[in-house]
């Protein structure tokens, strides 16, 4: 199951504005000035998993996938087009 | 999966027997013991099915570590690096590295987990271990301390700096240029085989960069810590039931001024602060382990919770215990001797009670 861009991004606006407090624009750096903590980008990454049924690991971890709303749903897209054998299993997060 | 965990339970029980006081004494674990709990993978009860592992969910290998660490917290400690590895390994590795390496772990490979150094304690951001590569190879250089159960490890994952960010690498034990040195008499989990690690220009394949590594310091030790912080929280509600155990029995049945300890009132509040311990400790420690279960976007900090919550209340909750059995608890080896420097252990290791503590208050700011 894929999910369109703009729903992701309106999700995605939706989660930082409810777990910050504040409204962010689709290109605002969330790990900028003021950064957000590795305990969200944890939560990010967690957020996204489960919502979009893909698993983020290995290489697909890196910053430049995170820092903006644009970037995760570039991921999303990208992530969505993409297999997750091998990650069944018992254990969650 | 429940009979799964009853036989193992059982299968520790009678591996432990009698003997954690004389490991603590010793300050070594037996090393068919640990080889026997890998093999049967209880050591990384979660490494999926998939890959050869138990497959167990956080709740059931949360139940079974805190029955070890009932037993034995430096055997705890031992599973709780192991499967703190291989969680790394999970979620940090490709599929390439998952498929060659869990199965290992699922069955009888030990690893440990390197992060502290002689200058980057709870400031990780402090690590020095530089990761650099050199055509088809990669070069590793620099020092790690207190690697618990680095002593039974035949792999170690080591957190370095790679340019500006951060990266795992896979390091055998017997790869040329690393060098051990035993961490002498520890406070607590004295036979968890806690060492420092020299690694002087360590030349490994670039398959041994988890992920291709380049990813951000503070995520990778966020999401290693995860597994690890949770299992030693799980660790504290074995030390608390430990303590239960052993404060009841001596209550009952050591009498002074013709009663039972337990019927003086003084006495009896020390066990009502215990028991409520352990209960406040796997209440913390289940909800955790149920967010882990649902991929729950508020994981990392439930995990923190716990592992702030147990290591505190086991701390509390042993020192109480000592305080009960008195001199008869008041020697090296018993189990509320043993209970009491392990528990101190725990408000330092994988996040100090201080570094929780900042971490929790960040999040409590930020939700305002």
């Amino acid at each position: 199951m894929t999910t369109s861009s703009d729903t992701v991004q309106t999700d995605l606006l939706r989660f930082l504005a409810t777990r910050t407090g504040r409204t962010w624009e689709t290109d605002a750096d969330v790990f900028g000035s003021g950064g957000l903590s590795s305990l969200f980008a944890m939560e990010l990454v967690v957020h996204l998993e489960r919502s979009y049924g893909i698993a983020v690991r290995g290489a697909d971890l890196r910053m430049d996938n995170f820092r903006t709303v644009l970037q995760m749903t570039a991921l999303v897209e990208r992530l969505q087009q993409q297999p997750t054998a091998g990650d069944s299993g018992g254990s969650g997060a | 999966m429940r009979e799964a965990v009853a036989a193992a339970t059982a299968a520790v029980t009678a591996l432990v027997g009698d003997q954690a006081a004389r490991w603590d004494r010793a300050g070594r674990l037996p090393e068919d013991v640990v080889r026997k709990l890998g093999a049967a993978g209880h050591l990384t009860a979660q490494i999926p099915t998939a890959y050869g592992g138990p497959g167990w969910n956080s709740a059931d290998s949360g139940e079974f570590t805190a029955h070890v660490g009932s037993l034995c917290s430096s055997l705890r400690s031992v599973m709780t690096s192991g499967g703190m590895a291989a969680w790394t390994v999970e979620r940090l590795g490709d599929r390439a590295q998952s498929a060659e390496l869990l199965p290992r772990l699922a069955s009888g490979d030990t690893a440990a987990v390197a992060f502290s150094e002689p200058q980057a304690g709870s400031d990780l951001s402090a690590i020095e271990t530089t990761v650099t590569l050199d055509g088809d190879t990669l070069v590793l250089t620099g020092r790690k301390k207190w690697v618990t159960a680095a002593e039974y490890a035949d792999l170690f994952l080591v957190v370095a700096r790679m340019g500006e960010e951060g990266a795992v690498v896979v390091v055998p034990r017997t790869a040329p240029g690393v060098r051990l040195r035993r961490v002498t008499d520890p406070l607590g989990c004295r036979a968890a085989g806690h060492a420092d690690l020299r690694l002087d220009e360590v030349r490994l394949p670039l398959s041994s960069l988890l992920g291709g590594g380049r990813q951000p310091l503070s995520l990778l030790v966020t999401t290693a810590l995860a597994y690890g912080r949770l299992s030693v929280a799980w660790g504290c509600v074995g030390i608390l039931r430990a303590c239960v155990t052993a404060a009841v029995e001596h209550a009952g049945s050591r009498h002074q001024f013709g009663l039972p300890l337990g019927r003086h009132q003084l006495v009896a509040r020390h066990l009502a602060d215990l028991w409520t311990a352990e209960q406040i400790a796997a209440r913390v420690c289940e909800y955790a382990s149920r967010r882990w279960d649902e991929n729950a976007a508020d994981l990392g900090t439930a995990i923190v919770l716990a592992k702030y919550v147990s290591s505190g209340q086991a701390a509390n909750g042993a020192a109480a215990a000592v305080q009960v059995l008195a001199s008869a608890g008041a020697q090296d080896g018993h189990v509320v001797a043993r209970a009491y420097r392990d528990a101190k252990l725990m408000e330092i290791i994988e996040g100090s009670n201080e570094v929780c503590q900042l971490i929790l208050a960040d999040h409590a700011r930020s939700r305002t």
